[in-house]
């Protein structure tokens, strides 16, 4: 006798009576571990995002690179965005006499993993500046674990995951959320396509030591609006003091000291009009001083009127990028004279700055994109 | 307590069954309700323990109104029974306007006086009309008998308390009385399975597209003039937030209720793929919709006294119903424009075909939602200006370049400010996401139609990203219906 051929729904319900004879708690487990094992498969071998973090991953390979090139004592200067676009390793370094490295890339990018990706490249006789962003001492555990860095190392580099805390190889491995896995095939398409990257077009570029160049002031005109209405974050002072990134700032000054590697504390740039409060300042400085880092204040506080930005208040436009540096670099000098090896003037005075930047090979000049012009630096440097 | 926080998931929930399935065993039926209605006080004054005394004073007074309305009904004396329900119905109303719409019916009257910051207890306005149906069916003699324990349980249960589904005393209080104490395998199992395809809708879908809808609502809400995709995009994210946060909630309701062998009705069915308002109305927030059919339009007359008055008694339920949902304008306004639509739903003479019908459909339901969510007037009137492209098309640069014909109608710019997170790529990152939520939401059908191997495949594919919102999410957003 002929079966009467099934109709779909049966067909349906006949496979899931199959399903049904593995149990329904077994089929509900085999759900969520073939949802993990899949995840973790296409995160960690297959999906990528070139674009956004391979052009972070780029930026910070870079910084390493010249690192480790350089042979003897060298300035460091670690922060997030804050690093290249407002300090000038070419401005610093000539004033120091010393090699310089800018090697901030982002605020997001977890400080941790910057720390276990520098301290190999760190040898006594060095000096770290760090004019770490104000967000970067409050960012919480949750949050670092989340950065950037936990795909770029899940992806690319598990040498330096394997050597992070355990909670970072799960923070690692679950780093991609919905927005990211569709980005992450949207990017590799792009890339395939021969997708044309503007950012260089709308933002600048790095240098070799990883300063952040052509974020000029008619670039930064197009952001104006944007700078006027920008309310900048200032976190409390115990929020400093109980920080995630506090701790971890913390500890890297500690193992400074103990490898001879000198670190100085410093602030991040800001709106004039926008100080920051005396007892956060009094925290930040605290988070240095107490583990016996130097600390760098400059007179202005590293303050400057809105006109003097970029795109936000980490981020002064070219012009002032350059007097920001010289006014850093006589400040290192000033805390240094004696204290760091090599051959760290006493004191700089404006005057020096440009007639040092001068040279074509390590100058302002050099470092400008092509076609533009710097400004001449104030007589009077904050 | 949220459902999609990890001290619900991890602590409350499986606290909550081994002890209710427990004592059901080792000491019967009232243990495991006196169990269940300690858990679901708890699970409720997690977030403000004193309006546990209201939630247990309205429960006591309802039960002991509905009691007595029963008993003069049963003796066959209706008038004293309708007086005394018209008075719980009146005090039930006169608490909820209380807590939820005296500062606005006071901003009505004296504009200029100062508001009297009265704080809204959570689920006030479910609990207020679960047991308006409660005294309805007592006077209608159409509900189980229930004691004050087994109604207690009823009308605290924590799967539906916070944010509905509706549920009728009649199809709950029965399972409550009836259903085994003990874990089923095949409940559990179904019950979870469906919590969690809820969960993700709510972690890995509603909140993705929540942040897409906030830039551009508050950028609205700040006068910024939003170009037309960036007021599209805010509009269209915004639709499938409150529809995944909402039908994920109830999911997740009705998969906890079913983990304790108690079956709840179903809340959505895949609403936007309605082919006129008033089947959208028989999909979106059913029970919500099922009230409002049997306790407000069909006692206000129906449609059995003519067109006009047909017309009136809809327009009047879908106010109420936006009033419902918050004292706002804004509430108002939306359950106006849904008034209106079916009134003209009503009195069209014409039939569409079937994707013409949904799309229209489907247009009317999107831009009612902006008075819906605007932070007010004007930011409504600015978001529908955007999307009618008032302030211009704009696209970013990128875009242009690789399909220069969008340069007649857009003008290129470097980033679209007020869209996703406003870098380079977020224009195909925002498209990306709203071609798959809307994907889902108009091709696939809804989770309760579901063959178990596609519920199996759906899992499978969300069950990751729910874990990675739950446990590395630096932010959990609560419920968009939390405090309706």
């Amino acid at each position: 006798m002929h079966r009467p051929v099934p109709t779909k729904q049966e067909e349906r319900q006949e496979q899931d009576q199959r399903l049904g004879r593995h149990g329904p708690f077994r089929r509900l487990c085999l759900a969520c571990a073939t949802s993990l094992a899949l995840y973790a498969a296409c995160f960690a071998l297959v999906l990528d995002r070139p674009l956004s973090l391979g052009f972070l991953r780029q930026e910070i390979d870079a910084r390493l690179a010249r690192g480790a090139a350089i042979e003897g004592p060298k300035l460091v200067i670690l922060a997030g965005s804050n690093g290249p676009y407002s300090h000038r390793c070419a401005i610093i370094g000539p004033l120091l006499h010393l090699p310089c490295v800018n090697a901030g890339v982002a605020v997001g990018v977890g400080l941790d993993y910057l720390f276990a990706r520098w301290r190999p490249l760190l040898h006594p006789g060095d000096v770290v500046y760090m004019p770490m962003e104000e967000a970067q001492y409050v960012r919480d555990r949750a949050a670092n674990a989340l950065g950037p860095d936990a795909a770029i190392m899940l992806r690319h580099d598990r040498l330096t995951l394997a050597r992070l805390p355990p909670r970072r190889w799960l923070g690692a491995l679950f780093s991609y959320d919905l927005r990211g896995a569709l980005m992450a095939v949207i990017e590799t398409a792009l890339v395939a396509g021969g997708f044309h990257d503007p950012r260089p077009d709308a933002i600048g570029e790095s240098n070799v030591m990883g300063d952040h160049v052509g974020h000029t002031a008619a670039l930064a005109r197009a952001n104006a609006s944007v700078l006027q209405a920008a309310t900048p974050y200032h976190p409390s002072a115990a929020q400093i003091r109980s920080g995630y990134g506090s701790t971890l700032i913390a500890g890297f000054i500690d193992w400074a000291r103990m490898h001879g590697v000198t670190v100085i504390g410093g602030l991040p740039t800001g709106f004039d009009d926008s100080p920051i409060p005396p007892a956060s300042l009094g925290a930040i400085r605290d988070v240095y001083q107490s583990r016996g880092a130097l600390f760098l204040e400059l007179p202005n506080r590293s303050r400057y009127p809105r006109s003097a930005f970029f795109d936000t208040a980490d981020h002064l436009n070219e012009t002032w990028q350059a007097i920001h540096s010289v006014a850093v670099a006589r400040g290192l000098a000033a805390l240094t004279a004696g204290t760091v090896a090599g051959k760290v003037p006493a004191a700089i005075t404006a005057a020096d700055a440009p007639k040092r930047t001068a040279s074509p090979s390590i100058g302002i000049a050099s470092s400008l994109a092509p076609g533009t012009a710097m400004a001449p630096l104030p007589a009077t440097i904050p | 307590m949220l459902f999609h926080s990890q001290p619900f998931i991890l602590g409350f929930l499986p606290v909550c069954l081994a002890g209710c399935f427990l004592l059901g065993q080792a000491a019967g039926r009232v243990a495991a309700h006196a169990w269940l209605l300690a858990a679901s006080l708890f699970f409720y004054g997690w977030w403000n323990p004193p309006f546990v005394l209201l939630l247990l004073g309205s429960i006591a007074a309802n039960f002991t109104l509905a009691e007595h309305i029963l008993r003069l009904a049963a003796a066959a004396r209706h008038a004293a029974a309708r007086r005394w329900l018209a008075l719980g119905v009146a005090a039930n109303l006169a608490v909820l306007a209380w807590f939820k719409y005296a500062d606005f019916l006071l901003h009505i009257a004296a504009p200029r006086a100062p508001p009297l910051g009265i704080f809204l207890p959570l689920a006030i306005s479910f609990f207020t009309f679960q047991q308006i149906m409660f005294l309805v069916d007592s006077a209608r003699q159409d509900r189980a008998a229930a004691g004050p324990l087994t109604y207690a349980t009823f009308v605290a249960f924590f799967p539906h308390l916070i944010a509905g589904p509706i549920v009728r005393p009649k199809d709950i209080i029965p399972q409550l009385q009836h259903r085994a104490l003990a874990p089923n395998r095949d409940n559990l199992a179904a019950g979870t399975m469906v919590f969690l395809l809820g969960l993700a809708k709510k972690l890995v879908l509603a909140d993705t597209f929540g942040g897409f809808a906030d830039t551009g609502f508050n950028a609205a809400a700040t006068g910024a003039h939003l170009t037309l995709f960036e007021a599209w995009y805010a509009v269209l994210a915004y639709s499938l937030q409150i529809y995944f946060d909402f039908s994920g909630y109830s999911d997740m309701a009705i998969g906890l209720a079913r983990m304790l062998n108690v079956r709840f009705p179903l809340n959505f069915a895949s609403p936007y793929q309605a082919r006129n308002i008033a089947e959208f109305w028989r999909r979106w927030h059913i029970t919500l919709g099922a009230f409002l059919r049997d306790y407000v339009y069909i006692p206000l007359g129906g449609s059995r006294c003519g067109a006009v008055r047909r017309s009136a008694n809809l327009m009047a339920t879908m106010l109420m119903c936006g009033l419902w949902h918050g004292a706002a304008w804004r509430f108002v306004i939306w359950g106006g424009l849904h008034g209106l639509y079916l009134v003209a739903c009503t009195q069209c003479r014409f039939t569409l075909r079937r994707a013409a019908a949904q799309a229209l459909t489907l247009l009317a339901v999107v831009v009612a939602w902006v008075p819906f969510r605007a932070a007010s007037g004007t930011a409504a009137v600015g978001m529908l200006a955007g999307m009618a492209g008032a302030n211009g098309i704009a696209l970013p640069q990128m875009i242009v370049h690789a399909l220069p014909w969008l340069g007649w109608i857009a003008t290129p710019v470097e980033v679209l400010p007020y869209l996703g997170d406003a870098r380079t790529l977020s224009f195909p990152e925002v498209s990306a996401c709203l071609m798959l939520g809307w994907g889902i939401v108009l091709l696939l059908p809804h989770v309760h139609t579901l063959s178990e191997r596609a519920r199996a495949r759906a899992l499978a594919s969300s069950f990751a990203f729910s874990m990675q919102a739950m446990f590395f999410a630096p932010h959990v957003a609560p419920f968009l219906y939390f405090r309706f």
